[in-house]
């Protein structure tokens, strides 16, 4: 059985060695981008029903930003939408046959957790100031910078093994029964892990919006919540 | 033989690590399922809610026994002792 | 375990790219759409508002005139209901009024009727209260002699003024008229007597009238001294008479 740890590269262009997960995320790129680009491209006040599927969505996440950062979400609209659109396409990707999700090697996971660790830095420092998001880590007191410190790495790393593990593991376990019993019993085992995915695309998304805000911090000017309240 | 020996010790940490590593977030499942059915009991019309709710938090608690698989993964396929 | 630093980085920057291209096609647009449709809705209702509190005010107006209308028509009411009731007034106090005079009318008329009736009464009773008068004395000629008012008629000259009883049977003769004839010294005695009064004799002429009942009467040029039954009964009728 391979390793679900290490990766093989399958060509190189030049000296950069060209891996799986990485053609699976540009041909999802790909699509992401010509189904962003048709689909918004007659956008009208009167909704169609694709129109209506992405409005749903942007509003959603809009509610999600505003329930956990008590924040205009428009700044962070964008990140975290993609973050969540991303992961759920790329965790649902292990449905086409042939084709492992690319969130099921540490890399991508890794990527996708390094750009919340900088959006973290960068929005905080926005929102605060230098000075005042590197005084975020001595609080409540000083005694807690290195744990404040501690936790600022761990906590991404726990978000990298969080989605590894559960997309990786569903592949795993799918792979094994199939090696096991063949064709129809790992259909069930999928189905979990098309719920699996979404909830950790969700979590995923969640638990960025919540760093991000921790290193924001409460908006002074706090938006008054016009829309309705989405729940989660 | 001492590369026999290395993994054998490793495939038995890995069984370990994951069946210990299971125990408390099934304890832990468990717990949280049986105050949502309470929860859902008391207060049917918030059903909806509070299932949306228990997934998230089941996928968080079960996140926990994925750590101890990965472990077993890194312990049987990526062990640094093997080489 | 070894991670192939090369399919990071790559994962980031593709990352990036998905980020940009999605921020750029796909939230942007989206969210514009949403705020406009937003701006719309709002728009709409800013002017459902507008058209509301406008046809608000219209129906306040429309109420104001009605209420105004309500109120002439209410006075109008009033008024012709006033002008009734004068008129219903006046007309029952004009025939309250006829009617009394109508009553007070019949009134005097009955009483003047009432009244006429008890004079004929009272006439008729005089009238036979002397009947029944005279036809008693008719039965008692004896004490009807014409000497018993000899003395009264010999009086009553007495009481009459001088002049005219100067004048009495001087020229000529007195009529002496009485209810039964005469006796030859109840003559001698009446001209005695008057001769007594008058001082001198005075001619006298004798006459008969049963209708004086009892009594004599002397009728002189100037005087009539009356001493009858009949006399009196006429002076007793017309006192009953009068006194009704």
């Amino acid at each position: 059985m391979d390793s679900p740890l290490t990766l093989e590269p399958l060509f190189h262009i030049g000296p950069v060695p060209i891996t799986a997960p990485v053609v699976v995320t540009w041909a999802i790129l790909v699509g992401l981008a010509v189904f962003a680009a048709v689909s918004t491209r007659h956008l009208k006040l009167t909704p169609g029903k694709v129109q209506t599927v992405l409005e749903l969505f942007v509003t959603t996440v809009d509610g999600q930003i505003r329930d956990t950062m008590q924040r205009d979400p428009a700044p962070f609209r964008a990140l975290i939408g993609t973050i969540f659109l991303f992961v759920l396409v790329a965790n649902w990707s292990a449905l086409l046959p042939g084709i492992e999700p690319p969130t099921a090697h540490l890399e991508t996971d890794a990527a996708l957790a390094l750009v919340v660790f900088i959006a973290t830095i960068v929005y905080g420092i926005a929102a605060r100031g230098m000075k005042g998001y590197l005084g975020t880590f001595a609080e409540p007191s000083w005694v807690m910078i290195p744990l404040n410190l501690v936790e600022q790495i761990t906590r991404t790393f726990s978000l990298v093994v969080r989605l590894f593990g559960n997309v990786m593991s569903g592949v795993f376990v799918v792979g094994i029964v199939l090696s096991l019993a063949g064709l129809f019993v790992p259909i069930p085992l999928m189905a979990l892990d098309l719920l699996t995915g979404a909830v950790q695309a969700y979590i995923f998304a969640v638990l960025a919006i919540v760093f991000i805000g921790a290193a924001a911090g409460e908006s002074p000017g706090r938006p008054t919540s016009e829309q309705g309240e989405t729940s989660s | 033989m001492t590369g026999n020996i290395i993994e054998i010790v490793s495939i038995l940490a890995a069984a370990i690590a994951v069946s210990f590593g299971a125990i408390g977030p099934a304890l832990a499942e468990g717990r949280a399922v049986a105050a949502a059915m309470d929860a859902i009991a008391r207060q049917p019309e918030a059903a909806g809610t509070l299932s949306r709710t228990l997934f998230v938090g089941l996928a968080m608690i079960e996140t926990m026994a994925i750590y101890t698989l990965v472990i077993a993964l890194l312990v049987l396929f990526a062990n640094p002792l093997a080489g | 375990m070894t991670i192939d630093w090369w399919t990071l980085g790559l994962q980031t920057l593709n990352f990036l790219v998905l980020l940009w291209i999605l921020k750029r096609f796909l939230f942007r647009p989206v969210s514009r759409i949403i705020e406009e449709r937003q701006a719309a809705a709002h728009a709409a209702l800013d002017e459902a508002e507008a058209a509301r509190r406008e046809a608000r005010e219209v129906r306040d107006a429309a109420q104001v005139e009605a209420e105004r209308v309500a109120a002439a028509r209410s006075d109008v009411l009033a008024a012709a209901q006033q002008e009734a009731e004068r008129e219903k007034s006046r007309l029952l106090k004009e025939a309250r009024a006829a009617a009394d005079t109508a009553l007070a009318e019949g009134a005097a008329e009955l009483e003047r009727v009432r009244e006429a009736q008890a004079r004929a009464l009272a006439e008729d009773a005089a009238q036979l209260a002397t009947d029944i008068a005279g036809r008693l004395l008719a039965r008692l000629p004896e004490v009807a002699r014409p000497t018993a008012f000899i003395d009264g008629l010999a009086e009553a000259v007495a009481d009459l003024p001088d002049a005219t009883r100067a004048g009495m049977g001087a020229d000529t003769p007195l009529r002496v008229r009485a209810a039964q004839d005469m006796a030859e010294e109840e003559r001698n005695m009446l001209r005695r007597r008057l001769g007594e009064v008058l001082g001198h004799s005075p001619k006298l002429t004798f006459e008969v009238d049963p209708g004086l009942v009892a009594g004599l009467e002397l009728v002189g040029p100037h005087a009539v001294v009356r001493d009858h039954f009949r006399a009196d009964l006429e002076r007793i009728r017309e006192e009953l008479s009068r006194h009704d």
